[in-house]
């Protein structure tokens, strides 16, 4: 389904929101599966965004994993002597959180998966700035381009004879200092060479702005973020009323 | 110095298709090498891929005889020199002489002889009197200059030059054609640039067409 940049910064709004406020695990994974048929409902590739962030998704297990260890309270599960190596609020706060970080990276994904330029516009029509809308779409135009760079800034240093995996750490913080130093100049060079490209073509020149592709929002749109809206406010009067749905 | 090339093919994405396919070549001691193409042809594939910047499907690259798989790009870069077609990328120190010595600070090689060699180098390559300079506001010939000055301190015995011509003038044209003419290693000059070609000495033309090397 194709959706207008508007309705999927609302679901994207409303998901995170939720993420946040969801009281237990069981609220938590409400959101989640939620947010799971959303991606599905875009046709967003969620296998390979998670092949593709698979390092992070390590990252974030771990650090659920050490919670679980370290969290005390509730009936112990593992014990060594008197000391409470797992226990079942250990294991609920592990969960709470692998299930909030999914349900960030699931809304990440809505907004990955969109036109970089389409959000702009979206932004524009939600009352965002010119100026603050093209900086952002600016921004993520030139992401690909400085991570080439610095991945050529790493073949660079190899070719320099340099093994950065070999060094010790404060060789190592020394070569990241070398790396950094080109690269915000860089950064400042060509955002100058920008600027100047930018003057040349007139941004700005003119104060009344016409659009190549203007936005529309369709019945489906509107249909998604009516749902959307009364699912969020069904959610939210359910669990203030009801309270916690899963108690450790 | 022997680069031996056998059956390389190498495509970016596992299902699209190959860049290079059944490459085959050899890169010898004391030769000049000009690799034509059109772009996305291939030719700065091949150089990432002798270089172990990256690694071919299929085929091997032997080295003096051994096997290029077993050296990481940082062994393989003691005997290959690369420049960068845009030399903004190789270069990383505040000052032109940081620029020379970095490499030697960090592997703990910088000895006086090395130092002193390292002067040596500033006035072989036309730096004299640029020591303090910020390398990334320098023209782009003295860039370039610096870049190969930086392949050239750690005793390259083959060179790949990626595009060397495409933002110097006239006058670093002719230093560089004369350095690499005077060369006593092997050089590989990947170019679109027919003027180049024409003032190298004997050269070996070389083509990269359909993912395949073919002489010129």
């Amino acid at each position: 389904m194709r959706l207008d940049p508007r309705a999927r910064l609302l679901l994207i709004l409303l998901i995170t929101t939720l993420a946040v406020l969801a009281k237990d695990i069981a609220y938590l994974a409400i959101v989640f599966f939620a947010a799971l048929a959303v991606n599905a409902m875009l046709k967003i590739n969620i296998i390979g965004a998670a092949k593709r962030m698979r390092h992070f998704i390590w990252l974030i297990l771990f650090i659920a994993i050490v919670q679980s260890l370290t969290v005390k309270g509730g009936t112990a599960l593992l014990s060594v002597g008197k000391i409470n190596f797992l226990t079942t609020k250990g294991i609920g706060f592990a969960a709470e959180f692998v299930l909030r970080m999914g349900i960030i990276l699931l809304a990440g994904l809505i907004a990955a998966s969109s036109d970089g330029r389409e959000m702009t516009d979206g932004l524009l029509k939600l009352g965002m700035p010119y100026e603050l809308a093209f900086m952002s779409a600016i921004a993520l135009r030139f992401l690909p381009v400085f991570r080439d760079e610095f991945v050529a800034r790493i073949n660079a240093m190899a070719m320099r004879g340099i093994d950065i995996k070999r060094l010790s750490l404060p060789k190592k913080l020394k070569v990241y200092g070398y790396l950094i130093l080109p690269a915000v100049s860089g950064c400042v060079i060509k955002s100058e060479e920008l600027a100047r490209s930018m003057s040349a073509r007139g941004f700005g020149a003119e104060k009344k702005r016409t659009m190549l592709r203007a936005l529309k929002l369709t019945w489906t749109d509107w249909l998604v973020m009516i749902i959307a809206v009364l699912l969020t406010a069904a959610y939210l009067v359910f669990m203030y009323t009801y309270g916690n749905l899963f108690v450790l | 110095m022997k680069i031996e090339l056998n059956n390389l093919t190498f495509s970016y994405k596992k299902r699209s298709a190959p860049v290079l396919e059944g490459v085959g070549a050899v890169f010898e001691q004391g030769k000049r090498y000009a690799l034509t193409g059109r772009n996305g042809s291939g030719k700065t594939t091949l150089a990432n891929l002798i270089l172990g910047l990256l690694k071919p499907q299929n085929g091997n690259i032997l080295i003096n005889g051994e096997d290029a798989a077993k050296m990481s790009a940082a062994l393989r870069a003691k005997k290959i020199g690369y420049l960068f077609q845009n030399p903004d990328l190789q270069l990383f120190a505040p000052t032109v002489m940081e620029e020379l010595a970095f490499p030697f600070e960090l592997t703990g090689t910088l000895t006086e002889e090395k130092q002193d060699e390292l002067q040596r180098m500033l006035t072989i390559f036309h730096l004299n009197g640029m020591e303090e300079r910020f390398p990334l506001t320098m023209s782009g010939g003295e860039k370039q200059r610096l870049a190969l000055a930086t392949v050239m301190s750690r005793h390259a015995e083959f060179l790949i030059l990626d595009e060397p011509t495409s933002a110097i003038d006239r006058e670093c044209r002719s230093f560089l054609t004369n350095f690499i003419n005077g060369f006593a290693g092997g050089a590989l000059v990947i170019t679109h640039d027919e003027e180049l070609i024409a003032s190298l000495d004997s050269p070996h033309l070389l083509k990269l067409e359909g993912g395949r090397v073919h002489e010129a």
